[in-house]
């Protein structure tokens, strides 16, 4: 059975590849505006967030590059690692800071841009469950540094396949979807779970309204589903952006946090005009089954931040938030200060 | 394990499979919409396509990140690229943007 299954899979992906490359050679020649050849890139952020949580200051820094290579017309590599020095006082609050830098390498993936409606890719992935983990992570691009209490579930790196892609099914419908399975790997700095699962999101841009769904089945000793919900949305009217996620997992536990933004762009002050008030709240309730997931509070917890960003110029962002988590076992203060820098370099012929 | 992929991940994939080899060949809209007999855009088509680009950067690109420097257009075309696996950006989406961005 378990060779029929495997079979199955591999008659599934054969059957995508081979389809997308028939539907790509069909596709004509582009015109001359989109003949540019796309060249190597290194790109990536640098951020220096010193944190005080419960009085211990961690000071965090991070040097997070992403490599993107080019590979023929459908092809491109692309991979990104994150090194991290969350340094702490040898005794609590003195002494000189010290700590080890963590190595990951999140992602190193080939994708193949089969046509218009799939992207296939496979290699090391970031997992598309819920949007925190793919599209916010950076600190060059989250609006709150810490991260949400229910991020440890689901999310991560996985080893494997993936299919994905955007599609629009209307004048103001944008459907995607990714859909993926990860084998598993306790390989150092490549570890991955043994699961598959989907997501799929409704993008209606006229509303600047996205709101999606995932689903993940984890294959390891502890058979079980994670459930996730997720919506954002930017009112036409007025520079605001509203993010949330929300995740149920009987074995991990459930939660979800709600974040808003204002940017002030119609200050009377050109120097207002940088600033991004923020604000975010959540809740975590934590199961039964604590040890399954290490990385999540071990119980219930609600924290609330508020802060601003203030945009120096496109790259460079400080910041600062102050927050109070609420626990059981007692309440605590988190104080982040800190800078963010985005950059991008060409790493081969720009003409 | 079986049961979950045989009845959700496997026929996803297949559905996808299935609308993506029949429909996948559906020109461009770059293709008919902005190139004119000498691949040139006419003044008309530019200022159509700047203002959907436009549109589609502010709505695509701007709810995740802050506007990024201007680059050449193969420096763009690669971060293009990035961001349609990245933010799953639609083709048309890919289009408008990269003319957008290498025009301004």
């Amino acid at each position: 059975m378990q060779n029929r299954f495997a079979r199955a899979c591999w008659l599934a992906t054969a059957c995508v590849g081979l389809c997308a490359v028939v539907a790509a050679q069909q596709d004509a020649a582009p015109p001359s505006v989109f003949d540019a050849k796309p060249t190597p890139i290194l790109s990536g952020g640098v951020a220096f967030v010193p944190t005080w949580e419960a009085g211990d200051p961690t000071l965090v820094s991070i040097v997070s590059p992403v490599v993107l290579v080019p590979l023929g017309n459908n092809f491109v590599f692309e991979s990104r690692a994150e090194f991290e020095g969350d340094f702490q006082r040898r005794q609590g609050n003195s002494g000189d800071f010290t700590g080890a830098i963590d190595k990951s390498l999140e992602y190193a993936q080939v994708d193949y841009i089969g046509n218009r409606y799939v992207t296939f890719t496979v290699g090391r992935f970031l997992t598309p469950f819920n949007i925190f983990n793919e599209r916010l992570y950076p600190n060059w691009i989250r609006n709150t540094q810490s991260d949400p209490l229910i991020f440890p579930i689901g999310t991560g790196s996985d080893n494997g396949v993936m299919l994905r892609g955007g599609v629009e099914v209307g004048k103001d419908v944008t459907l995607n979807y990714a859909v993926y399975f990860s084998t598993l790997s306790n390989l150092n700095h490549l570890e991955s779970e043994r699961h598959a699962g989907m997501r799929a999101g409704i993008f209606m841009p006229h509303e600047r309204l996205e709101i999606g769904g995932s689903v993940q089945h984890e294959f390891e000793d502890a058979r079980f589903n994670r459930y996730g919900a997720h919506l954002v949305w930017q009112p036409q009217r007025i520079p605001f952006d509203l993010r949330a996620e929300g995740v149920y997992s009987h074995e991990e536990g459930n939660g979800l946090w709600a974040e808003g933004a204002y940017r002030l762009h119609n200050a009377g002050p050109a120097m207002l005009r940088r600033l991004q008030l923020v604000a975010r709240t959540q809740l975590f309730y934590a199961s039964t089954f604590t040890a399954l997931n290490p990385d999540l509070p071990a119980t219930d917890t609600k924290r609330t931040e508020g802060g601003f960003n203030y945009y120096l110029n496109d790259g460079w962002k400080a910041l600062a938030s102050y927050g109070r988590t609420f626990t059981p076992l007692g309440n605590s203060n988190i104080w982040t200060v800190g800078m963010t820098y985005r950059f991008l370099f060409p790493l081969g012929a720009i003409r | 394990m079986k049961a979950f992929v045989t009845r959700m991940v496997l026929p996803f994939a297949l559905a996808i499979t299935a609308a993506s080899a029949v429909a996948g060949n559906a020109p461009r809209p770059a293709q008919s919409a902005v190139a004119g007999s000498e691949g040139t855009p006419t003044p008309e088509l530019n200022e159509k396509w700047m203002i959907e680009g436009q549109k589609r950067y502010l709505i695509n690109c701007g709810r995740c990140h802050q506007s990024p420097h201007l680059f050449s257009p193969r420096v763009m075309s690669m971060a293009v690229r990035h961001m349609r696996v990245r933010a799953m950006l639609t083709q048309e989406d890919m289009d408008y943007l990269l003319y957008y961005m290498t025009h301004q």
